[in-house]
């Protein structure tokens, strides 16, 4: 017979996995818009804010690791 | 016979001058072209004049910016300002970033999410506050990247709206007809802010600047840039 309770269990971790995946592309998606940006438009915090764009994709993926090891 | 003048430069280099000669030279002549502008010093004194300087960095407002530059930018070309939307514009999604900031906090303290196990409480804050992060940088960087630039041959408006959509549109100052400014509502009044309308012969007819600082200023320098161009194009000065 079916473990409901497990179903559900491994339901919840499917979704919770995709979407830390669906969100690690959204991070690469600011990464590229971000470079396409600082390249458009020459400014004094540009530096900056590709490094921030690259933090948010390593923290990204990293969600998406203790997701996948945790649950 | 030496049919060449001494101080003819051109002819007299490869024998004469040693190397350190040649890059003084060249020094100079960089030297000429940069200062070459095509503005009326006088002219541009008065734009100056009217615009004031920037006080920090991060202005909405930054007059002849060192640093400030966009891809199309000509060599020549001089970037008289560089506006962004009023800060004041971003306000609103500031205190929305903060009330998200302590939104766990309070479902905490509320004890919502107590029936969750822990794993998943844990996951879930992580992924609230890099989503707050995301919001809080998506706004920022719409704002930081959204400029109107004034240089001495045209105006530029660059858009990123929402990070996936890019719009450029230019206008040579000399295709400018008409320009209006609107400030409406108490904000706008009291922080000195509005909308620039520009309508062009262009195939781009309408540039709009929204909630830039001091719009009269800008309808003031255009003006004056407006009528410089008439008066090269009467003169047969026209680039």
């Amino acid at each position: 017979m079916f473990d409901v309770g497990n179903i559900l269990l491994v339901v919840e971790k499917v979704i919770a996995i995709l979407g830390t995946i669906i969100y690690l592309i959204f991070a690469l998606v600011i990464v590229k818009q971000v470079t396409t940006m600082t390249h458009q438009v020459k400014d004094k915090f540009n530096g900056v804010l590709i490094a921030f764009s690259y933090l948010h994709l390593l923290f990204s993926l990293l969600l998406a690791l203790l997701a996948w090891i945790l649950l | 016979m030496d049919t060449v003048a001494p101080d003819d430069q051109i002819s007299g280099l490869p024998n004469m001058a040693k190397n350190g000669e040649v890059k003084n030279i060249k020094k100079e002549e960089r030297k000429v072209v940069k200062s070459k502008s095509p503005v009326d010093p006088e002219l541009r004194q008065k734009v100056y004049n009217i615009l004031g300087k920037t006080k920090h960095p991060l202005s909405s407002f930054l007059v002849r910016p060192h640093v400030f530059t966009f891809q199309e930018k000509d060599e020549e070309e001089e970037i008289l300002v560089a506006l962004r939307p009023h800060w004041i514009t971003n306000v609103g999604w500031i205190l929305i970033t903060i009330a998200m900031v302590l939104g766990p906090t309070l479902i905490k303290s509320l004890a919502l999410i107590n029936g969750l196990p822990a794993k998943y409480q844990i996951l879930g804050e992580l992924f609230w506050y890099l989503t707050t992060f995301a919001f809080a940088f998506e706004k920022f960087l719409s704002w930081y990247f959204d400029v109107y630039i004034i240089t001495d041959e045209r105006v530029v408006d660059i858009d990123f709206n929402n990070l996936l959509n890019k719009k450029y549109s230019e206008a040579k100052l000399s295709m400018i007809q008409d320009v209006t400014s609107k400030q409406i509502g108490m904000g706008q009044t009291m922080f000195n802010y509005g909308q620039v309308l520009i309508q062009t012969a262009a195939e781009i007819n309408e540039l709009r600047f929204d909630n830039i600082p001091n719009p009269d200023k800008i309808v003031k320098v255009l003006q004056l840039m407006r009528e410089e161009e008439d008066i090269e194009a009467i003169e047969g000065r026209v680039k």
